[in-house]
């Protein structure tokens, strides 16, 4: 009999560590040492239903950007060589968000060859700040090695980004999370605006201007954390891009949606409609301010 | 033998636990790949009890941004284990845009595609009909640029 409780301990070991939902578990968070911890504060679920869920999405500006036929560059992404000298979690998380947008800009145009480096890059910050076990590094390198797996390499890649935010909010450490989620919508807007030099459009320029209710949205959260004074700093640096979006006018023409079924599918089509007012001079301002803000947050 | 219960208990636990991930992480997975030709970027996992007789079904709530000049699919999976049958509605404060099932006509829809117009924060409500427990997961996806 002890032969098979020893047996059963050793199983119930295994199957508790390679456990994904992580919810029962100590925070594995807790062993790091930055005051960062410290500061995350539990969020009632009626006001986690009132939080954005998708603030940023590490492949939807880099959608946009290949949708609007716009080529490859690797001047939009952030070098991978710097990744240790990143010690914090305040690093290691916001750097992530960072990795994580620019992987989402590689998979879209299909590179490859350089994945590798960024989904070493995440391995390593991921594992930093014990978000490791969400990142399927051994499936997505061999995914990456073959360009006719784009579409599960895209899933598997959003999909664990999803995980680890989830996890992070489940298990009270929404700071990181909020940092993960600053990083991947810095890169994003440094991508569109850096885009925008280059092949202006109009477009292009809305997106860049309703950025204001993302912005408003992100500053929102890291409010909670402005104790901290690395959140008060990055807050500092958010302010410079809000004082910019403040002239950027969203307005609203109101219509009635629309149901269209044909051919068995079902498509609404929305008839409100915002129209982003933002002049070149403003383009110019925000391009620039964010070029200086992503530009400080990397060299951090 | 005492010793032994507890720890069987506890194993059962949380093999149970691992399970349920697994089953979660994959029905999510094939609810994507049953979107089509789309790209994921957000899943929605419920899991709901049974709803008091009339009362209102149990529903799960989601903020969401989305972006003008994009078309995005929202597609809706049930468990097989589950009772009910999920159902994904959007909406735009207290504007009902879209839902995968259809009361006045009866008709399900694995999912429908929403032309957005209005950057703005949106809410996806997942429930199961008649107030029927269940779990499910909804799902987001690019579709293309209008």
């Amino acid at each position: 009999m002890p032969k098979v409780i020893v047996y059963l301990l050793i199983i119930l070991a295994v199957a508790a560590g390679s456990c994904k939902s992580g919810g029962q578990g100590k925070d594995a968070g807790s062993e790091i040492p930055d005051s960062v911890l410290n500061e995350g504060i539990e969020i009632s679920e009626d006001v986690m239903q009132d939080i954005v869920q998708n603030i940023s999405s590490p492949v939807e500006m880099a959608a946009m950007i290949k949708d609007l036929g716009v080529p490859y560059s690797n001047r939009y992404i952030s070098p991978t060589d710097r990744v240790g000298n990143l010690t914090t979690s305040y690093q290691q998380a916001l750097n992530l968000g960072i990795y994580a947008a620019d992987l989402g800009y590689l998979n879209m145009y299909n590179k490859t060859s350089a994945v590798i480096d960024y989904l070493t890059s995440i391995k390593t910050l991921s594992d930093a700040i014990k978000v490791g076990q969400f990142f399927d590094f051994t499936t997505l390198k061999r995914l990456a090695t073959n360009s006719k797996n784009l579409d599960s390499l895209m899933y598997i890649s959003v999909h664990s980004f999803n995980e680890m935010d989830k996890y992070l909010h489940s298990n009270n450490r929404t700071n990181l999370s909020a940092l993960m989620v600053t990083g991947v919508w810095i890169e994003g807007l440094y991508l569109g605006t850096q885009v925008y030099k280059v092949t202006p459009s109009q477009q292009l320029a809305e997106r860049i201007g309703e950025q204001k209710l993302t912005l408003d949205q992100l500053m929102l959260i890291l409010e909670n954390y402005k104790k901290d004074k690395q959140y008060a700093k990055l807050l500092d640096e958010l302010q410079l891009l809000k004082e910019l979006f403040k002239s950027v006018n969203i307005r609203i023409e109101k219509g009635e949606p629309e149901m269209i079924e044909e051919n068995g599918m079902l498509t609404i089509v929305q008839h409100d409609k915002s129209i982003v007012e933002i002049s070149p001079e403003q383009l110019s301002s925000i391009i620039a301010t964010t070029e200086q803000v992503r530009n400080r947050l990397i060299s951090l | 033998m005492k010793i032994f219960l507890p720890i069987l208990a506890l194993f059962t636990f949380a093999l149970s636990d691992l399970i349920q991930a697994q089953d979660v992480s994959q029905l999510t997975a094939q609810c994507a790949a049953n979107a089509g030709d789309v790209m994921y970027l957000k899943d929605f996992v419920v899991k709901l009890d049974q709803g008091t007789p009339g009362g209102a079904p149990p529903t799960a709530r989601f903020a969401l941004l989305l972006s003008k000049n994009v078309v995005y699919r929202f597609s809706i999976c049930s468990a097989p284990s589950s009772d009910g049958e999920a159902v994904l509605q959007l909406f735009d404060m207290n504007t009902l845009l879209g839902s995968t099932f259809i009361s006045a006509t009866g008709k399900d829809f694995p999912f429908f595609d929403f032309k957005c117009q209005k950057t703005g924060v949106y809410h996806v409500f997942i429930s199961f009909k008649e107030g029927k427990a269940g779990e499910g997961v909804g799902i987001m996806s690019y579709v293309k640029k209008l």
